[in-house]
């Protein structure tokens, strides 16, 4: 009975391990299915992490990825077809409705496999450029595995990616002990155009890949599709709804052959690495965090509530989110977020050089105030900033538009009146140092008044004396 | 006999392991050239070295020509690589371009290229770019990969700098902070006392003037005796009217001043009419 017990709470364990924020209905697209085993691990990692895979053939007629106008599933993992496209159930324009619906794709490519063109096109409309010859393939005569590609050069081995930008959290570094090592084997490099905001690169390839034409450039490579990292090895695109997009250049990094495979570095560039020993891939590791970044288990965010108030004079009001202020009081606006991570909802931090922006505007904004973080429960902190509305009155929206690569979107948006001051909302006029002299002429003409009718009322007339010259004196 | 045994294979590793050593790509007369328009052998030329870089940066201008001819060897032996590139790093943001050689079979390749070839990012450098040279191809042979010069990019004074337009990327933006209008300010205080001690100084004036002409207040003891109920009303309420003005004033509204101006000017009225009737009883009697 105690090995029952075990293996129930064993079983429950590992329900409670990992879960997508987002669902856990994962279509597996794998054209052969004896290439199961090929990914076994991988797939291993998945149902661990709570996901519940459905493994089809793009052949398939019945399989849809829509059910009466709903997605049947969360989230999608193509492996590359041999086949020349992705059948009639997976067109672009499915793969884009599926995304706008907010659906996740994980795509991989190959070298070994032509990319279909249906892909390269769907590719571009997201702005991701794939060579458009089908014989491409990236090497690095540098940076090789020399176990496995001492002539061919094409297991490229790179190290765990910086963050993109210094103020861009970087979800994909590993343990940073450093000397991790990465096998790209047989990949297809990706060049993205530079409009895009929407477009994040996960890794790129190291300084002397070049991607070539292994048909037409056997002897030498004159007009390479990319070199170095203007080449991206996994391109990543978050669309608006927060959806996410991965492209990897390789399908074998997610091989059991390179999950706990051992390479040996060739010598860099300037010769170093002349001595290296044989290391063991981190693939297993990173493979977990690019399909958690794309299969929403990290980098989402959540907004709480959100409470703004009134706070004149240091006093706050009970009133939370009235729907009117007016002009020039003092406000305090709180917002609540969380960052989900792996399995919980956790506080969020935003980078150090990043920071949370409140914009209060009407057509544009009059203030745009950086968040500071106020407290912090378990699963949330609470950002605020308190500031004085602006000498403008109308109808005014408080915004936080915290977009960023990596972190899903989080546009909110709250609307208040602000009206003008009241009648008796101004200064008095004895306070105003100008109006002195205008009172006091009030005060003088009321005495002056009352002294008047005073003596009209009871006073003698006094009788005229004339002076020699004719004047008349009193 | 065993010893020497066990000895061999280890020996055989360790001379495999020199030859491998060994076998590496390298370049072999390289020499780079910068030439004008129409201005054919006055420009720049020197040797390239394949350990060392060249001490002084290389001038580029707006309409020069650089050109770079060498030979890849492997192993001594003139041969094609498949990969030969020249490198030029922006050394202010790190972006790097390549300029791919055009290599013929025997090994001999050349590259030229102008300002027009480079990318505007990198001609807004502060720094000369660094160049640095890639020759390697399939195989066990170690590539040759050394820096080689530095490229100083020379902008015409005349010639405007390159727009760059840096396109949308999500990150924080610029504070803002309103600026309000300013408040509605008065001028010093000393002149607002002033003119208003100067106003206030009409009241004795006045008052002192009247005394002069002869003012009093003699009949007040006949009007009281006369008619002291309509005379105080009368006068009470003339000066509560004004008490009135003040309220309003200061902190009352007008419904509330209203009904109780009402009253009072009622007051007033019904008193009045007896007090003035009084004096022009005194009127009448030659008094005034």
């Amino acid at each position: 009975m105690r090995w029952l017990l075990s293996f129930l709470l064993l079983g429950l364990l590992s329900i409670v391990q990992a879960l997508s924020s987002s669902g856990n209905k994962l279509l597996v697209i794998l054209e052969d299915a004896a290439e199961k085993g090929k990914y076994s691990k991988y797939f291993a990692d998945l149902e661990g992490r709570g996901f519940e895979l459905t493994y089809e053939s793009p052949k398939n007629e019945k399989l849809g990825l829509f059910e009466l106008g709903e997605r049947a599933f969360d989230h999608l993992l193509i492996l590359p077809p041999k086949s020349k496209g992705l059948g009639p159930q997976l067109t672009p324009k499915l793969l884009l409705e599926f995304i706008n619906a907010g659906g996740n794709i994980l795509l991989t490519l190959s070298a070994s496999h032509p990319t279909p063109s249906t892909l390269i096109s769907l590719l571009l409309e997201l702005d991701i450029h794939l060579p458009t010859d089908r014989n491409s393939l990236v090497v690095d005569h540098y940076n090789h595995d020399t176990l496995t590609s001492s002539e061919k050069h094409d297991v490229i081995l790179v190290p765990r990616p910086d963050s993109i930008r210094p103020d861009v959290k970087n979800f994909f570094k590993g343990t940073e002990q450093g000397g991790e090592v990465i096998a790209f084997p047989r990949a297809i490099g990706q060049i993205l155009g530079n409009d895009s905001p929407l477009l994040t690169p996960i890794l790129r390839a190291p300084r002397t890949a070049y991607s070539y034409n292994t048909k037409d450039d056997v002897e030498g490579v004159e007009d390479p599709f990319g070199v170095g990292p203007q080449l991206s090895l996994i391109t990543t695109m978050q669309a608006r709804n927060s959806a996410r997009f991965t492209v990897v250049g390789s399908s074998e990094v997610f091989e059991n052959s390179w999950f706990d495979g051992k390479v040996k570095r060739s010598i860099g560039l300037g010769g170093s690495g002349a001595q290296t020993k044989e290391t063991k891939t981190s693939n297993q590791e990173f493979a977990k965090e690019v399909t958690g970044w794309t299969f929403n288990e990290i980098g989402v965010l959540k907004v709480g509530k959100i409470e703004h108030y009134l706070n004149e004079g240091g006093v706050q009001s009970n009133i939370t989110n009235p729907k009117i202020y007016r002009v020039k009081n003092d406000v305090t606006y709180n917002i609540e977020l969380s960052e989900y991570f792996w399995d919980k909802w956790v506080p969020f931090t935003p980078p150090p050089r990043d920071s949370l922006q409140l914009e209060f505007s009407m057509l544009s904004p009059f203030h745009r105030l950086v968040l500071a973080p106020l407290t912090r429960t378990a699963s949330s902190t609470i950002y605020t900033t308190s500031f004085k509305l602006p000498d403008q009155h109308g109808i005014f929206n408080f915004k936080v538009n915290y977009k960023r690569p990596f972190l899903s979107n989080i546009e909110e948006k709250n609307t208040v009146t602000v009206r003008h001051f009241a009648h008796d909302e101004w200064p008095r006029s004895w306070v105003i140092s100008g109006a002195w002299p205008w009172i006091a002429g009030i005060g003088v003409t009321i005495t002056g008044w009352v002294a008047f009718v005073a003596l009209w009322l009871w006073s003698k007339p006094v009788p005229l004396r004339l002076t020699t010259s004719g004047k008349k004196i009193q | 006999m065993r010893f020497l045994r066990s000895i061999v294979p280890s020996l055989l590793l360790a001379s495999s392991g020199i030859v491998e050593a060994a076998s590496s790509w390298n370049v072999d007369e390289a020499i780079i050239s910068v030439s004008g328009k129409g201005a054919a052998g006055t420009g720049f030329k020197d040797k390239l070295s394949d350990h060392v870089p060249l001490s002084n940066p290389v001038a580029l201008g707006e309409s020069d020509t650089l050109k770079i001819i060498l030979t890849a060897t492997e192993d001594g032996r003139a041969k094609r690589p498949h990969q030969a590139f020249l490198l030029l790093r922006d050394q202010d943001s790190g972006l790097e371009t390549t300029i791919p050689f055009s290599m013929k079979e025997s090994g001999k390749g050349k590259v030229d290229f102008t300002q027009k070839d480079l990318p505007v990012q990198l001609l807004t450098s502060s720094q000369p770019l660094r160049a640095t040279l890639l020759l390697a191809s399939f195989g066990s042979a170690q590539g040759f990969s050394n820096h080689v010069f530095n490229l100083d990019v020379q902008k015409d004074a005349n010639t405007p700098a390159p727009k760059y337009e840096k396109p949308l990327r999500y990150g924080k933006l610029e504070e803002i902070h309103h600026i309000f209008k300013a408040d509605p300010t008065s001028p010093p205080k000393i002149i607002s006392i002033f003119f208003a001690l100067a106003v206030l100084a009409t009241i004795p004036v006045l008052l002192g003037s009247w005394a002069f002409l002869g003012a009093n207040l003699s009949h007040l003891a006949k009007a009281t005796s006369a008619a002291p109920v309509s005379h105080s009303l009368f006068f009470g309420s003339i000066v509560s009217m004004e008490g009135i003005f003040f309220l309003y004033y200061y902190n009352w509204s007008l419904f509330q001043m209203l009904p109780v101006a009402g009253v009072i000017g009622l007051v007033a009225f019904l008193s009045g009419s007896k007090a003035l009737s009084e004096v022009q009883e005194r009127r009448l009697a030659g008094d005034r």
